[in-house]
């Protein structure tokens, strides 16, 4: 017991006084069990890994469920027996050990499985337990005191992201016993990438037909100076995982081609630094590594559209960014003389926080868009469906959004999506001065 | 008698009768086979001559189109073999860039799916974004396809006959623990090492129209089981990348690693549609320039879509061969076309004199043979047969000079005959080329040619001549016109000295003598003047082999690159009725109005046939009388003026008879307006005014 727990205990640097606590809590056969324990902690701190590893090592009876995946309550009921009896599923009929819709079938079922397999001690996971929040509302505080409701002496896990003071929707729930996972510090860190040792040398051994020989102290002074770099922008985990192994490979590089020996740290350093810098640009972007050098091209040039698509959505933008009164005077030729009210030259003077354009984007009904489609053309095209499939595919494409019901077939109103420095690249491809007639920038 | 024991009942009642009703899906092969076999045109020329022709033109284009995505179906293959056999913490996603176009990609996916099943993995699931609504919708649908190999759709079907499908799985137990254990059985359970898993391949062929939320969490779910079931994803991207960034946050984004591939843009695929499909000289049906054009235009226009443009092509296709039995001459073979000849009737050939161009061919011939060629059918066989072949070589001609020319032009300054062949062609098959500007725009452009330049050019021609030569052929004009230009060929590649011949020097030199008397500076600007026009004639020796070389190819072009309405029958090939557009482009509104205006155009009733637009008969429709009457009016209607407007018209005699009586409105004809009325409100032309008691205001304007 001992023995497992301390393995347990350096498998996992940083964490061993969360092990501790699970240890105290559920570590003793004599001791009661506590009815539930939220562990929470933000991303990649080892929450799932060390909770189901301790039962693993403890060889505790117990149910891990990702909640994500419940769509339904009776998915969450039925996985949780499925997996405290052991049911394997025949994959050509399906059926689960046993059908339970609500929780009061739930609970029957598991005192009926109690009569067959002792289920005392054994211990429910809930991964992802914010989706709780969303689910039905009796499923939390029920959980909370499965104990109670079902006279059995069972535990219940939760894992989550968020706090637990983020629950309190209803009074009247048990507050559950908590532990808290801390980020890792820099040295934590770095103890647990260096566990990367074996997969790195295999990756080596893989990308160079040369390979080359280096210990676990090249690899961590590599993991020292790339956590210099990258300590200060992230924190995450994974992440680092991610970016470390990739740069590995650049920073052996040098090696490989025999420009530098192994021992030349500071030669190698010198090398890898302007790496990591640029490598920091594409963190969190997760592009494979040939096209993160090539910096991520313009949106609108990447787009391909029809011609009267392109003006279709030129119209678009300028329907939701002038209002309904300005049409007159920027499409209509005659507009007639507008006189010079007090009120339009404090409008001119407005803050740039006021302009149409820094204001969102405004709902536009149909018949607006096509009358400013019609007049910003100068070409007069007939009014036919296969323009109006255009708006259609538009939509499809999340260039405009619907802005009414979808269910109204009458009267639809839509949104322009895209902003405007996509809008004007897109009107020098069709050669549209798009400034002209927004009302932001007419007057100027 | 049974039936009706059965629906013995006290009360009123329903009662259901299973007819034993099969699905669609299992009868469709009989369906078809009926439906090839006894199609009323099966018997025609014209049908078989169309439907042979299709079969081949699609054959090739699936071909086409099949090898042209296989470079990047072969990448992305290649990734998704290399991404299950190393070990990953994310799920490797393939980011497929494929163009806005939703109706053409479709045949990819599913090219891309049958790919991928007999090369990678049998383990292959295709989502779209309308059979996930929700993630109950997407988990079932997704374990439905993996666990029984085929499509979501048709577990209803199956559901329907419980008894013929032992296998089925309720749709509630569909769940990814169930795919889970299926998965083990498939693999684990016996003991195989991972690098034999095959991965589970899921295509999202339409991410744009998915729900964002829905997507993540699916995603979230899969990662979560990644090191028991090893996913594969390809996500078929319309706009760009930078969408998966807007779409996915980081601790979703982290779940995957993407690597991009780029399809061939639309547009490119289209050209390689048109010059290897129907811009050759394989193709027996061809595009006039107006409909041609048409066609570019939809698609450059409005949609970018090839499957369309296909389907365009495919329709004009139907409307030429429909004309008739004439169009069975469509082929570009000789001997067939003799055999259809053979078995040609009295009508076909009269079939073949209503063509236009018939008549011309008429007006050409001397007096005996017009009787000769309107009578006997005979004589017309041979004239017909004639000129068939004479079209048969224009047009394998035409597409070879049309080629040639492409090369000497598509790439001079301004682009004076476009850049593609299709822009050529266009140009080509609706006027005379050589006789437009452009061309002779090109011509000078041509006359400023490097000698590197030139050489290369004729070296492709020479290329595109050699590969249409049959070298063992006798002598054709052809064959002339490749020997000429082989010959200047390597007249040019030998060419080395580019000096002026010397007695031009000498002249040279005289008139540079010249310039050294001292002289005023009008005589100066005469001896210029005089110099300028004397340079065209210091040629070097290259410069006059260029003029040599052009002319010699102008002339050819001269002969070859007619327009096709100059010959005879030109229509049996060539279909150029732009009347089709309205049959292609649906314009709706002015459907409705014609349809309200003019009811006769779509009635085609003796009734209500008028001459003038504006006039109104009392026998038409209410609604169209209604909808005529409206039209003279201005924003605001009156009603009561509008019934009596309306009462004129329907009731011609009553109206007189009644006219000392009390102005009482026959309550049928009130009925019958106020039905009318209500139709054009439902119609969207009127709408009920608030402002002014017994108005509506009118939405529309104009007449």
């Amino acid at each position: 017991m001992e023995a497992k727990l301390l393995a347990l205990r350096q498998t996992f640097p940083g964490r061993e006084s969360q092990i501790d606590q699970l240890r105290n809590l559920y570590g003793w056969e004599n001791e009661p069990l506590a009815p539930s324990v939220y562990i929470y902690g933000g991303p990649s701190t080892g929450k799932s890994a060390v909770v189901l590893k301790f039962f693993e090592t403890l060889e505790i009876r117990h149910a891990n469920v990702n909640l994500i995946e419940c769509y339904s309550a009776k998915i969450l009921f039925e996985s949780i027996l499925n997996q405290l009896t052991g049911h394997r599923l025949d994959p050509r009929v399906g059926t689960p050990y046993a059908k339970c819709d609500t929780l009061k079938e739930f609970i029957e079922h598991l005192q009926n499985v109690d009569k067959e397999i002792n289920l005392s001690r054994c211990v429910v996971i809930l991964d992802k337990a914010e989706e709780l929040r969303t689910m039905d509302h009796n499923l939390l505080p029920s959980f909370l005191r499965l104990q109670e409701l079902s006279n059995l002496s069972l535990s219940v896990i939760f894992l989550s992201e968020i706090v637990f003071e983020k629950y309190y929707f209803r009074l009247n729930i048990i507050e559950p016993i908590k532990i808290h996972f801390p980020q890792y510090t820099k040295d934590e860190l770095l103890e647990i990438l260096s566990f990367d040792f074996d997969l790195v040398r295999e990756l080596i051994g893989n990308n160079f037909s040369q390979p080359i020989q280096f210990d676990i102290d090249f690899f961590r002074n590599y993991l020292n100076v790339f956590l210099s770099v990258f300590y200060r922008a992230c924190r995450d985990l994974s992440e680092l995982r991610h970016m470390s192994r990739r740069n590995f490979l650049k920073y052996c590089e040098p090696i490989t081609r025999n420009e530098f020996t192994i021992k030349d740290s500071m030669a190698l350093w010198k090398h890898i630094a302007p790496i990591l810098k640029n490598s920091l640009e594409v963190l969190y972007l997760r592009v494979s590594t040939d096209d993160a050098s090539k910096p991520i091209e313009n949106f609108a040039h990447s787009l391909e559209l029809p011609f009267y698509a392109k003006y279709l959505l030129i119209a678009a933008y300028l329907a939701s960014y002038n209002s309904a009164k300005d049409d007159k005077r920027l499409f209509m030729k005659y507009h007639g003389k507008k006189t010079k009210t007090q009120r339009d030259v404090k409008q001119k003077s407005k803050v740039s926080e006021k302009l149409n354009t820094q204001m969102g984007p405004n709902a536009f009904t149909l018949d607006r868009l096509l009358a400013i489609f019609y007049s910003i053309l100068y070409d007069k095209v007939g009014f036919n469906n296969h323009l109006l499939i255009q708006v259609s595919s538009l939509v499809e494409l999340q260039l405009l959004s619907l802005a009414s019901d979808s269910s109204t077939l009458d009267g639809r109103k839509y949104k322009c999506n895209v902003n405007f420095d996509c809008i004007q690249s897109i009107s020098k491809m069709v050669g549209f001065n798009i400034r002209k007639y927004l009302s932001d920038f007419s007057h100027m | 008698m049974v039936i009706e024991n059965e629906t013995v009942s006290v009360s009123k009642g329903v009662f259901i009768f299973k007819n034993n009703f099969k699905p669609i899906r299992k009868s469709k092969k009989d369906y078809k086979k009926c439906n090839r076999n006894d199609n009323i045109f099966t018997h025609n020329l014209w049908y078989q001559e169309y439907s042979s022709l299709w079969n081949s033109l699609f054959e090739d284009i699936q071909k086409l189109t099949s090898n042209i995505f296989s470079v990047m179906t072969k990448d992305l293959l290649e990734f998704i073999k290399s991404a299950c056999n190393s070990v990953t913490f994310e799920i490797p996603t393939a980011a497929l860039l494929t163009g806005i176009n939703m109706p053409d990609h479709v045949e990819q996916f599913i090219a891309l799916e049958k790919q991928l099943k007999d090369h990678i993995t049998p383990h292959v699931a295709t989502l779209n974004s309308q059979d996930c609504s929700s993630m109950k919708f997407l988990m079932e649908n997704l374990v439905n396809q993996f666990l029984n190999g085929t499509d979501y759709i048709y577990l209803d079907e199956d559901d329907m006959e419980t008894d013929q499908c032992k296998d089925s799985i309720k749709k509630s137990f569909l769940n990814f623990s169930l795919l889970e254990s299926w998965y083990w059985e498939q693999y684990a359970s016996r003991n195989k090492c991972r690098a034999n898993q095959k991965p589970l391949v899921v295509i999202f062929p339409d991410f744009e129209s998915f729900n964002i939320n829905i997507l993540q969490k699916f995603i979230l779910v899969a990662s979560s089981h990644l090191k028991k079931l090893p996913f594969v994803f390809v996500f078929g991207i319309a706009t760009s990348v930078s969408i998966l960034y807007y779409a996915f946050p980081y601790h979703v984004s982290s779940k995957i690693s993407i690597k991009m591939f780029k399809c061939e843009q639309s547009i490119n695929l289209l050209n390689n549609v048109l010059e290897n499909i129907f811009l050759n000289s394989f193709c027996p049906f061809q595009l006039g320039g107006n409909v041609f054009n048409l066609f570019t235009d939809i698609f450059l226009f409005y949609d970018y879509s090839v499957h369309n443009f296909i389907q365009n092509i495919k329709y004009t296709m139907m409307e030429h061969f429909c004309y008739g039995n004439a169009m069975a001459l469509c082929n570009l073979d000789k001997k067939e076309v003799k055999d259809m000849l053979n078995i040609f009737k009295h009508e076909d050939f009269e079939n073949v004199r209503q063509l236009k161009s018939f008549r011309k061919l008429v007006e050409s011939q001397e007096f005996q043979n017009r009787i000769n060629l309107l009578t006997n059918d005979e004589y017309l066989k041979n004239v017909i047969f004639e000129n068939v072949l004479m079209l048969q070589r224009y047009i394998r001609r035409l597409h070879i000079f049309l080629k040639c020319l492409h090369v000497l032009v598509h790439d001079l300054p301004g682009y004076p005959l476009g850049k593609q062949l299709r822009e050529l062609y266009a140009i080509c098959v609706s006027e005379n080329v050589c006789k437009t500007q452009q061309y002779n725009e090109c011509f000078q452009l041509l006359g400023f040619q490097s000698k590197e330049d030139l050489c290369l050019k004729l070296e492709k021609i020479l290329d595109i001549l050699a590969s249409v030569i049959n070298e063992n052929s006798k002598k054709t004009q052809l064959k002339d016109f490749f020997c000429d230009l082989k010959k200047y060929k390597n007249l040019l590649v030998n060419l080395t000295d580019f000096n002026v011949d010397i007695e031009e020097k000498e002249k040279d030199s005289d008139v540079n003598n010249s310039f050294t008397n001292q002289m005023d500076r009008k005589a100066l600007k005469q001896t210029l003047l005089l110099r300028s026009k004397q340079k065209p004639k210091s040629l070097n020796k290259y410069e006059k082999l260029r003029i040599e070389i052009l002319d010699q190819l102008s002339q050819n072009f001269k002969i070859y690159l007619v327009e096709p309405s100059s010959l005879y029958l030109y229509e049996i090939f060539f279909f150029d009725n732009i009347s089709i557009q309205n049959k292609i482009i649906g314009i709706h509104r002015s459907a409705i109005h014609t349809a309200l205006n003019n009811p006769h155009y779509y009635l085609q009733c003796n009734c209500c046939e008028i001459s003038n637009t504006h006039s109104i008969k009392r026998t038409m429709p209410d609604v169209c009388i209604a909808y005529k009457l409206h039209l003279e009016c201005g924003k605001m209607i009156n009603m009561y003026d509008w019934l009596q407007a309306f009462i004129c018209i329907i009731d011609v005699d009553g109206s007189k008879e009644n006219e000392n009586q009390s102005k009482k409105v026959d309550p049928q004809i009130q009925a019958r307006f106020t039905r009318a009325v209500a139709e054009l409100e439902y119609l969207g032309f009127i709408k009920s005014s608030k402002r002014k008691a017994d108005h509506v205001t009118r939405l529309t304007w104009g007449g």
